[in-house]
């Protein structure tokens, strides 16, 4: 998760922790970075001239993460539909599914003729 | 002006405004000294000041008074709002305080109102609507319970991801990459199939983790990437196990592991032996073929530099490599520093 806020993106974590509970997933981390990633622009602070005098912004982007295992297709998609209804404003979510699938029945050695 | 002379207990305005207006002469003069004296308003300054000092009408109690201590929240909020002092039954406060002053209330409060809030969502609401969707989820199978077991019967990891956004459209083209994950030693290949696979994937095998990982990220829909990863892999399995005529060619360079009965080592060795026996070279001596269980410690000779070679140059291969040429020119051992 990525917000600007991290009160607020302990908040929504603490919600998908919750959540995530009650339906019977397993939480194995719930960590965050210390300090925020900082995106800083340095501009000019007059209209015309005046080179030497700059003002700066910065746009702050605190995350946050969480790791789900063993969830099943039908859990993972009702719970995802869940979360992501309740993402609150000036919060982004960016979720990584790892898919276990069977080895498809091509992958087989060719019959010596 | 008519005036009855009995009538002289209370010379007040009102006595005499009713009997003024009561009176046929109205419009007659006035008398100015009784009367006040009309001010001219231009800019109607009195009108605007009764208008600045409109009172409102009655103000109803707060609704957070008269709630319940044991009601059903829920109910109360049921979705994302912005903050409500009066709705929220909380003594909060929330701002800047001055030296000696306590944070301001939570009635007119710009900061509670615009930061967002998760009054909709409070443990037991969290929990009724779990309750609620849990008839849409299934349970993991309980034997799947090891990373081996998953690995064992689901070998093939794909790996996409999604992307929620606070935007005005939910499309995301990072969304459309697959990556899929599978690991060599579950695939059925022997040693030439192998080789030759490892050579097809190039960059995308990893040796530490045994992993080999294709992403797949041309085309702009997941499911066409999906079915174009597992075309690649398929494609690659199948031409391993396919032998061209080109790939007899294949000389001492390009082999991908050091062998010792192919290169210069076991020939200089041969002729070593010679020489220390005294003996002559036969001509045609075949030097690959040749059996060197009659070299004492040829053996582990031929261990040590194999593994140095195909294991890389490490302080074990190199001192493995040390004892096998002492013990075969019959030098004493080193002494082992404790």
């Amino acid at each position: 998760m990525r917000g600007i806020d991290p009160a607020v993106l302990l908040s929504y974590s603490w919600f998908c922790v919750a959540a995530a509970s009650h339906l019977g997933i397993e939480v194995t981390k719930s960590w965050a970075l210390r300090k925020a990633e900082k995106e800083r622009h340095t501009l000019l602070r007059a209209v015309h001239i005046y080179k030497k005098h700059r003002v700066q912004y910065e746009i702050r982007t605190y995350f946050r993460f969480i790791h789900l295992q063993r969830l099943t297709e039908s859990t993972c998609d009702t719970y995802l539909e869940y979360i992501e209804r309740n993402l609150p404003e000036g919060c982004a979510l960016k979720v990584t599914k790892v898919e276990c699938q069977k080895m498809s029945e091509h992958l087989t050695p060719p019959n010596k003729d | 002006m008519y005036k009855p002379k009995t009538l002289n207990i209370n010379n007040n305005a009102y006595v005499r405004t009713i009997w003024r207006l009561n009176s046929t002469a109205i419009g007659a003069v006035k008398d100015t000294e009784e009367e006040e004296f009309r001010v001219l308003d231009i800019l109607k300054k009195k009108q605007r000041q009764e208008r600045k000092t409109m009172k409102r009408a009655d103000v109803q109690p707060d609704r957070a008074d008269r709630m319940a201590p044991d009601q059903n929240w829920g109910n109360v909020w049921p979705g994302p709002r912005s903050f409500h002092p009066s709705s929220v039954p909380l003594p909060i406060r929330q701002g800047y305080a001055l030296k000696g002053a306590a944070p301001p209330g939570k009635k007119a409060n710009a900061e509670l109102m615009k930061i967002p809030n998760f009054l909709h969502l409070t443990p037991p609401v969290i929990k009724s609507q779990c309750e609620a969707l849990k008839q849409f989820c299934t349970e993991w199978p309980k034997l799947l319970n090891s990373n081996e077991a998953i690995e064992k019967h689901y070998p093939v990891e794909i790996i996409t991801s999604d992307y929620c956004h606070g935007s005005p459209s939910i499309r995301n083209p990072l969304a459309r990459i697959v990556t899929l994950r599978v690991k060599l030693s579950s695939l059925e290949l022997d040693k030439h199939a192998r080789d030759k696979f490892l050579r097809l994937i190039e960059y995308r095998y990893d040796e530490e983790t045994d992993l080999v990982t294709i992403t797949a990220d041309r085309c702009p829909m997941r499911k066409q990437n999906l079915d174009y990863a597992n075309y690649l892999l398929t494609a690659c399995y199948h031409e391993s196990w396919a032998f061209e005529e080109w790939e007899r060619d294949k000389t001492e360079e390009d082999m991908e592991y050091y062998d010792w009965d192919k290169n210069a080592s076991k020939r200089s060795l041969v002729q070593w032996y010679y020489r220390f026996q005294g003996k002559d070279l036969p001509e045609d001596v075949d030097y690959v073929g040749y059996d060197i269980s009659e070299i004492p410690n040829g053996e582990q000779y031929k261990m040590a530099v194999n593994n140095l070679f195909n294991e890389g140059e490490k302080d074990e291969t190199l001192l493995e490599y040390t004892k096998a040429v002492r013990k075969l020119f019959g030098l004493p051992d080193l002494d082992v520093e404790s």
